[in-house]
């Protein structure tokens, strides 16, 4: 059997082919339970300050459809196909390392304030991204021909004046709270509403994001 | 020149602006905005109502669209980012005033645009004691207008958004509303010219000129002649494009004859008929376009002198239209129907109803309150003592009601609704209140001597219209 193939294809060479190949796949196959499971809500709210962040969605569309077809974080915040998704984890990455570092020496994402003093810039960052990629994610469950409504001219409106336009050019703020787009975001506005909101003096949320 | 040409030259000087309902001077390149294609196309199928009402506007025949008038610049306070286009959800006479020069002027400093000052030194006693923020919010401000405010996440604040309260203070500082009798998106003009624009807050016991108008002559040919009232035309001068009857905005804002429409809706009020005692005023013109009102027994101050403005800054005089000056340009209106001593008759029949109300009630019983409170016979607090609503009510509800018959001749309105119910609070309710609290000092000293109440102290005057005298029937019948 063995001269049937070339001289340089040895038992060793073969064994490590077979080996590599099932080694490859087995990977593929962790690549994509891992790139699974580090979508879930239970593992991205295993830090706190994204417990945060999934309160609002927990009360959102995304999370109680009337057709019960969840979204879960990664169905929106990572890309489909297993090397992007890998691609995305790896990216995110920097998130987690910022997260650990912010609990070694601040800021603290998991406070409440830090995390709402944030906020924006993460949204804003979220938005390029979706941009980038042409809410390619949303458009795993939303068929942008198919969009028919409960109101008249539903359809209309998405395939004739939505043309050339990407989902998150009209569709922001459904899940998580609400933030305004970058370009008209008044800083000083939403810092009064945090230190508002946590009862802290007029300036704190100035200098909390000054540290 | 005689002299009633020369105050007839002056006064057209003085009440300046065009004859015509102002049209727009600027050359179409100012508006058409690109985006605004886009609008139309996404909204039409959005909300097809507001476009429905655009197409058929006179904005729309022009090419005024609407990005037109809800575009803004990113650091606008209240600019957002909407499909991509930054705009801003208010329009507020700032942007009007874009293209609508004369009658932004016009109406800034107005009473209308002044409206949330007007009520300034009222709101915490109505709000905070009497109602809540949700009356503020639903009653007071959607007329007088809210202060709008931007949440931090953009939004505007839902406690004083949606408001089209005619002196709402606009994120951009401006003050006032256009929509509010123009209606948002078609802005009919026959629609502003409409009764039917004033109601939403001129009705009701405090500014009860709906039911006045209604139950006076005017409204009563207003009602049957309605479709001669050209309501929708281009131009729309008492007496020439139109003489079938007057509407509010006739009288109070619109051309007559030689006297140009205005946008102050306030300039040709004589009299504050708002108050607890009436006075005539005096409106100081400043430099800047603010306004305000002075009393007439304060001397009306020199053109070009400095005085004290509503937000307390210095400002330099424009101008000074004093009260004869207001009655003047609100007689000519008159004058496109009536004759001279018609017009002066009746100014002299509202103008002793005001002074009635004055001296026989506003004045006694607001120098009796004001006693009772130096007395300490009330607490300072407003609404907490019975006594105080039988005052508010006396001038506030009743007395407005009599003063505005009386100004617009309804009537019903000046005696039954009005001065009747003065009377009959103040003889039952407001001077027994006095009296339980401080006896009768207060009474003899401020209407003890006044020949208008000397009939208390004639207990013999009698009259068979209560049942004295009226014979017993015979029984059996």
């Amino acid at each position: 059997m063995f001269s049937l193939l070339p001289d340089f294809i040895t038992r060793h060479v073969l064994f490590a082919l077979v080996i590599g190949g099932i080694g490859g796949v087995l990977f593929m196959l962790f690549l994509i339970e891992f790139d699974h499971y580090t979508g879930t809500e239970e593992f991205c709210t295993s830090c706190h300050s994204m417990e945060l962040a999934a309160e609002p969605y927990r009360e959102s569309a995304h999370y109680q459809p009337t057709s019960g077809v969840r979204a879960d974080c990664g169905h929106c915040h990572v890309s489909p196909g297993i090397f992007a998704a890998t691609w995305d984890h790896f990216i995110g990455g920097g998130d987690l390392i910022k997260q650990i570092k912010g609990a070694m020496v601040g800021p603290d994402y998991d406070d409440p304030v830090i995390h709402a003093l944030n906020l924006p810039e993460s949204a804003f960052n979220a938005r390029d991204w979706f941009r980038r990629n042409d809410s390619e994610s949303c458009k795993r469950c939303h068929v942008q021909e198919a969009i028919f409504g409960k109101r008249a001219d539903t359809l209309d409106i998405h395939t004739e004046d939505a043309k050339g336009k990407t989902c998150v050019d009209c569709h922001i703020n459904l899940v998580h709270r609400a933030v305004p787009e970058r370009k008209t975001f008044k800083r000083d506005k939403w810092n009064r509403m945090v230190e508002q909101e946590f009862g802290l003096e007029e300036g704190e949320a100035d200098r909390l994001m000054a540290k | 020149m005689s002299p009633v040409l020369c105050r007839l030259v002056i006064l057209c000087l003085f009440f300046s602006g065009p004859a015509l309902a102002a049209k727009v001077k600027l050359s179409p390149d100012n508006w058409g905005h690109e985006a605004g294609k886009e609008c139309v196309s996404c909204h039409s199928k959005a909300s097809a109502g507001i476009v429905g009402q655009w197409k058929q506007s006179a904005h729309a025949d022009a090419g005024v669209n609407c990005m037109d008038c809800h575009q803004a610049t990113e650091d606008e306070p209240d600019a957002i980012s909407h499909e991509g286009f930054t705009i801003a959800t208010v329009v507020s006479p700032k942007d009007c005033g874009r293209c609508h020069t004369t009658e932004e002027k016009q109406q800034r400093g107005s009473v209308h645009a002044e409206a949330v000052a007007v009520i300034a030194d009222r709101m915490p006693a109505m709000v905070n004691n009497l109602a809540g923020p949700a009356i503020e919010a639903a009653g007071c401000a959607q007329c007088h207008g809210s202060v709008l405010s931007l949440m931090g996440n953009g939004k505007l604040d839902p406690k004083a958004w949606p408001n089209s309260g005619i002196g709402r203070i606009n994120p951009d500082g401006s003050k006032g509303s256009c929509s509010s009798c123009h209606g948002k998106h078609a802005f009919s003009k026959a629609q502003a010219r409409e009764p039917q624009a004033c109601v939403r807050c001129h009705s009701g016991p405090d500014s009860p000129d709906k039911e006045v108008f209604e139950a006076s002559k005017h409204g009563m040919a207003y009602e049957t002649h309605r479709e001669q009232m050209n309501l929708d035309g281009d131009t729309w001068i008492a007496g020439k494009d139109y003489t079938a009857a007057p509407t509010c905005a006739s009288c109070h804002m619109g051309a007559a004859g030689k006297l140009p429409s205005t946008h102050d809706v306030g300039m040709r009020n004589a009299w504050n008929l708002g108050g607890p005692v009436s006075e005539r005023q005096h409106l100081v013109v400043f430099k800047d376009g603010s306004k305000l009102e002075l009393p007439e027994s304060v001397k009306p101050p020199r053109r070009g002198s400095t005085l004290a403005k509503l937000d307390g800054s210095e400002g330099k005089i424009k101008m000074v239209a004093t009260h004869k000056r207001r009655r003047q340009a609100m007689s000519l209106v008159c004058r496109e129907c009536h004759g001279k001593d018609f017009t002066k008759s009746f100014m002299k029949q509202f103008d002793d109803v005001v002074h009635l109300y004055n001296e026989k009630f506003g004045k006694p019983a607001q120098a009796i309150m004001r006693a009772l409170y130096e007395q300490k016979k009330l607490t300072p607090t407003p609404f907490d003592e019975p006594i105080e609503f039988t005052f508010w009510e006396l001038w506030h509800d009743e007395g407005a009601r009599a003063r505005h018959g009386a100004s617009m001749a309804s009537p019903n309105h000046a005696w039954w609704e009005g001065m009747y119910l003065v009377a009959r609070n103040f003889y039952s309710r407001f001077l027994p209140q006095v009296r339980e609290l401080n006896g009768e000092e207060l009474i003899e000293k401020h209407i003890g001597d006044s020949e208008q109440h000397a009939w208390l102290k004639s207990p013999e005057l009698d009259s068979p219209i209560l049942g004295l005298g009226v014979e017993e029937p015979a029984e059996g019948e």
